[in-house]
């Protein structure tokens, strides 16, 4: 009995030491006076770039470690707010213009409007600097990289149907008439137009005119007349025997589609071509990219647009003053670690001139993807809609926008909805 | 009259307390402590990274006054009567199977028990294919053109099929421990009583096994009121019959996680924990009707 008691005893003691410890290790998890950063990412296609990076600034600062971590993008987002609610943010995070706004203005972020003494961020452009600003218009995170969205399209199809390819002077009248005449020729589907934002209909609502929020984000776009003609344009698509419809595309995705040879185009971001390149091989030299075709009778402009988004690396406010996590951002924003990004071929780097590496990236394949359309639609790049509420209206709109694809409301009730619900959240701030 | 306790009998029960004190503590800190906290959160307005004001009852008659909650409620309820008696019927059956003498029971048993450990992201892939509309094997074999997965009326059978066939394994264990603890004398008495296996199995098993059965029936009601991974797993929120499958604990991650308003979300978790009391209520009175003690 005494030897029972003794063990129980023991047993004890060891669990709360385990406690203890336990306890210890999560409140180290902010501090990095040691040396030993975190860096928190979503994307497993940029795995590598980062840990180049990290590996290259260990190079040159051997005090400085820095731990690359990978979670999947809808748990990052319920981490991430629940490690900033409790304090405890990783030392370095990448930041989506979706969020940016959300978490600067409650004062979660680290003003890193004068992290450089000279002008490196004069190296970036207007949209870049603009997707790391908090609503009082100051730099919250240091760019990383920025995109575009691309047309993918299977040659082999355009060539049985006798389409020539697309190109710049494609309207989306050329897309619908590539369509039918694939459709007729192969009977596979044309242009695959689904339910998402920017890598969809966004790009629509720009090319005419239109626009989501507007200029001083007081209020959204959908009750606009350009903006509801480019929404009827894009939606209606699906009802030609050419496009599938929303139930299709929530089965397969239109990417799975298009890469099994269901399809003849889809738009895509230029941050996934590396991706589709290395996941298909068998399918490198059937299928290229072109740059977005133009809306042929805009509202306004000239018809061309692209939806550029762009992350940010950046850090807790609590990091203020703290010279290694800044020291380290401060080089992550530097031409030799955006260059060192850009030279993997996933997202293009931010600082402009590292163009031409993120180009070279995919002279490793036999098959040399046109992926030079993705940088000349910077030209006339929209910047990626976001607000301080858009958090709290993204999720409604895309179920409203489920709602108006199941026909269960009419288009036009539909989007004087996402008009509603928009105006909403802004008015509550 | 209580007898009070000798010394050496006291010290025994602070012994007794420390024994299970970290079983008590992880159940204060990891259960207890989150159910108050989101009892609290019900009545409260929640901005992002954790700040709320007290909102007294606005969250409740805003989720009543919901189309939305009402239909969830309603496909958490049709998910449980789709799934509960088919499983326990059928589980009970295998569970009579694997009782019976067949050769490689032991193999039977162990395939039975598998989806078990399977991982359940894993399964619902592996069905999602099998569903597919266009290219699924369930479709070629029955030579059907039926969207399993994205018609309002087939989505919620297709996630209750599979609901059914991860949960069997279990069930059907649980059950067969309680066929093995019903003694084989019963069964020879009545076989020279001249009993049919029929005859057999509704007034000896059924009987036997009834309180297994009612542990079982509970604790698959449970589950399948909570439910939540699977059909998150099957239904993406692109699809857009999301609003006829979502359970409750769906809707709540969705209010919770993604549209970040955990009061309101929290308010449903209440709903769905006094849905369950009630319902467990019920069948504590039911089974006074069913369930049988006397062995």
């Amino acid at each position: 009995m005494k030897h029972l008691k003794r063990t129980a005893v023991f047993l004890m003691a060891a669990a709360m030491a385990l406690t203890v410890t336990a306890c210890g290790n999560s409140g180290s998890g902010g501090g990095s006076s040691d040396g030993k950063l975190t860096m928190q990412i979503w994307d497993t296609a940029q795995r590598d770039a980062m840990q180049s990076l990290a590996d290259a600034y260990h190079e040159e600062n051997p005090d400085v470690t820095i731990e690359v971590q990978v979670t999947s993008w809808d748990e990052y987002w319920t981490k991430l707010e629940a490690a900033a609610g409790s304090g405890n943010l990783p030392d370095i995070f990448w930041m989506h213009t979706n969020q940016i706004l959300l978490y600067a203005d409650n004062d979660m972020l680290a003003d890193v409007t004068d992290l450089y003494d000279d002008d490196t961020y004069s190296h970036y452009s207007d949209i870049s600097i603009a997707n790391t600003m908090g609503s009082d218009g100051r730099m919250y995170g240091v760019p990383k990289d920025k995109d575009t969205i691309c047309l993918v399209y299977n040659k082999e199809m355009f060539d049985q149907a006798g389409v020539s390819y697309p190109d710049e002077t494609w309207t989306w009248d050329d897309l619908t008439e590539a369509s039918q005449k694939i459709y007729d020729a192969t009977g596979k589907y044309g242009y695959m137009a689904y339910c998402d934002e920017q890598l969809g209909y966004w790009n629509f609502v720009y090319q005419n005119g239109g626009y989501i929020l507007n200029d001083d984000k007081t209020a959204a776009g959908f009750d606009q007349q350009a903006t509801i003609d480019a929404m009827k344009f894009y939606i209606g698509l699906q009802q030609n025997d050419w496009c599938p419809d929303q139930t299709y595309f929530a089965e397969t995705a239109p990417g799975d589609a298009f890469f099994s040879g269901q399809g003849a185009m889809y738009m895509e971001g230029d941050w996934t071509l590396m991706d589709k390149m290395k996941n298909y091989p068998e399918m490198q030299g059937k299928w290229d990219v072109a740059v977005l075709p133009k809306c042929p009778s805009p509202a306004s402009g000239d018809g061309r647009a692209t939806i550029s988004n762009g992350l940010c690396y950046a850090t807790s406010a609590k990091n203020q003053d703290n010279e290694t996590v800044m020291n380290f951002l401060k080089w992550l924003g530097s031409e030799e670690a955006q260059k060192l990004q850009s030279s993997y071929g996933t997202a293009i780097s931010a600082y402009e001139g590292c163009e031409d590496e993120w180009v070279a990236a995919f002279d490793q394949f036999d098959y040399k993807l046109n992926v030079q359309a993705c940088i000349d639609e910077f030209d006339y790049a929209v910047q990626s809609v976001n607000d301080a509420t858009r958090p709290v209206w993204k999720s409604k709109v895309n179920d409203e926008m489920l709602k108006i694809y199941g026909g269960q409301v009419s288009v036009d009730e539909g989007l004087k909805n996402c008009n509603d619900i928009i105006n909403q959240a802004i008015a509550e701030g | 009259m209580r007898k009070a306790l000798s010394p050496a009998a006291r010290k025994e029960q602070h012994w007794a307390w420390l024994m299970v004190a970290p079983t008590i503590i992880g159940l204060l800190v990891l259960n207890y402590y989150p159910l108050i906290q989101t009892f609290i959160l019900s009545f409260s307005k929640t901005k992002t990274f954790g700040a709320s004001t007290f909102n007294g009852i606005n969250n409740y008659i805003e989720m009543f006054q919901s189309p939305e909650f009402w239909k969830a409620t309603w496909n958490t309820i049709l998910f449980c009567i789709l799934t509960v008696p088919v499983g326990i019927i059928l589980a009970l059956l295998v569970a009579i199977l694997l009782n019976a003498k067949v050769k490689f029971k032991s193999g039977f048993r162990a395939i039975y028990f598998l989806p078990m450990v399977c991982a359940p992201a894993a399964i619902a892939m592996v069905w999602r294919w099998m569903f597919n509309g266009e290219y699924g094997i369930i479709n070629t074999v029955l030579g059907t053109k039926i969207s399993w997965l994205t018609d309002s009326k087939t989505a919620i059978v297709a996630c209750a099929i599979v609901a059914i066939w991860s949960s069997i394994g279990y069930d059907a264990v649980l059950l067969l421990s309680g066929l093995q603890n019903i003694s084989k004398s019963y069964y020879e008495a009545a076989r020279i009583d001249g009993a049919s296996r029929v005859k057999q199995f509704f007034s000896i098993t059924l009987p036997m096994i009834s309180p297994t059965l009612f542990v079982t029936l509970i604790m698959r009601l449970m589950s399948s009121l909570k439910v939540y991974d699977l059909i998150y797993m099957m239904i993406d929120q692109s699809n857009p019959v999301l609003p006829d499958v979502q359970s409750l604990m769906y809707l709540f991650y969705r209010e919770a996680f993604v549209a970040g308003n955990k009061g309101y979300a929290s308010a449903i978790v209440i709903w769905t924990i006094f849905l369950i009391g009630i319902v467990t209520v019920i069948q504590f009175i039911g089974q006074k009707k069913w369930v049988n003690y006397d062995v």
